[in-house]
């Protein structure tokens, strides 16, 4: 969603030296990667592992992105070859082909899509706890004042630039950055008690 | 740690403001270098940027919702892996615009190795034996010239020039400039230490 250079002043800071700026993208994109290797992978306990090699490949890789692509492409790209590799090298069966993939795609109605999360190893627990956070965000987001609300949204969902939406709302750029962090605040106050680690471990 | 969060971002919002921004790309890179440092120091600052990010990804996507309390963990066990990684220095310079910035370092070293090498070329050309001003002070090593009239070989201050068999002159200057810019010289023979010079001459002689 985000514009393909919206990472580029994380990764001049990885490049320069600094891993905690690494770190931010890494929470930035845990999920999507993690995502996107469940498609290709059957066995749930190898996604984790796999996404941990996935982003310590990109670590060392890093100074030879170029920022031709968005980061996250380049970071797919990683993502898709190191699950091959490992697959080959645990010879497990397991590479779902990209034909399935689509039909797995299309097949997501509301019925399927439990069955879905269940065969993919998740706990029932976790399918609800998933659950509670979609409608707690639905919910804040609803609550939100007219204002607050159209403005993550045509950031979140939409994509448009800060200057672009100053313009939609006919508003000062400064305005526009004060209502998104006021609405992912107030987003923010409902989720953090779902988002609580449950082994107290700090970030 | 409840507390301590909320301590943060009553102490902070304005760092929280960056940091969203810095979530949509819009921040420069002094801010951004602001809201790393803030990440780094404060825990309201990484559970802010995991929750704005979840955020965004569940207002996209309601499966990409799965279990987010578990990035915590990742990010701990990833962090262990990451300390026995070299930390990565781009060659890049921080500042903006990068890529101009880079480029225009190159050249100006590219022009500034190139003069040197004119300069030494001016050197080899203009000094020969015969216009050497008689020594003053420490004897620089000459090699011996057996078949040709041995020339005082003369230093003013300090070493700067050798001269063997008449033919190789190599100013000192020249050479520490050299090996301080080998990683500038590419495969420019210029590069090379005396010393694997010399190693050369040897397996010349013998044959």
């Amino acid at each position: 969603m985000n514009g393909s250079d919206a990472d580029a002043p994380l990764i001049e800071r990885v490049k320069a030296g600094d891993v905690k700026a690494f770190e931010m993208l890494v929470v930035k994109y845990r999920r999507r990667i993690e995502r996107l290797i469940g498609r290709m992978v059957r066995d749930v306990d190898l996604v984790p592992d796999i996404a941990q090699e996935t982003f310590i490949r990109a670590y060392r890789a890093i100074p030879q992105f170029r920022g031709e692509s968005a980061f996250y492409t380049w970071l797919y790209r990683i993502a898709v070859n190191t699950a091959k590799k490992q697959l080959m090298e645990l010879k497990r069966d397991p590479l779902v082909t990209e034909s399935a993939r689509a039909a797995r795609d299309e097949d997501e109605e509301p019925g399927s899509r439990v069955e879905n999360e269940l065969t993919d190893g998740e706990t029932p627990e976790a399918v609800l706890a998933s659950k509670q956070i979609a409608s707690a965000v639905n919910f804040a987001i609803e609550a939100l004042s007219d204002d607050l609300r159209q403005a993550i949204t045509l950031r979140e969902i939409d994509g448009f630039s800060y200057e672009e939406i100053a313009e939609l709302m006919n508003c000062p750029i400064g305005t526009v950055r004060s209502r998104i962090f006021r609405a992912r605040e107030a987003i923010a106050a409902r989720l953090r008690p779902l988002l609580d680690t449950r082994d107290g471990e700090r970030w | 740690m409840e507390t301590d969060m909320s301590g943060d971002l009553k102490r902070d919002p304005e760092a929280l403001e960056r940091l969203s921004a810095l979530v949509d790309g819009e921040l420069d890179a002094d801010g951004t270098a602001q809201v790393c440092g803030h990440w780094r120091e404060s825990g309201e600052a990484r559970t802010a940027w995991h929750a704005y990010h979840v955020i965004g990804d569940l207002l996209r996507s309601d499966d990409l919702a799965r279990d987010p309390a578990r990035d915590a963990s990742f990010l701990s066990a990833l962090r262990m892996r990451l300390r026995d990684e070299p930390v990565v220095l781009a060659p890049a310079p921080i500042a903006t615009p990068a890529r101009r910035a880079r480029w225009s370092w190159k050249a100006s070293s590219a022009v500034a190795a190139s003069f040197v090498v004119i300069a030494g070329a001016a050197v080899l050309l203009s000094r020969g034996p015969a216009d050497v001003p008689v020594a003053t002070a420490s004897v620089a090593p000459v090699a011996p010239a057996p078949d040709r009239q041995a020339a005082p070989m003369v230093v003013a201050d300090e070493p700067q020039a050798l001269v063997a068999s008449g033919k190789l002159i190599r100013d000192a200057r020249l050479d520490r400039y050299l090996a301080a810019h080998k990683q500038f010289a590419g495969s420019s023979a210029l590069g090379v230490p005396s010393g694997y010079l010399r190693n050369a001459t040897a397996i010349e002689g013998d044959r």
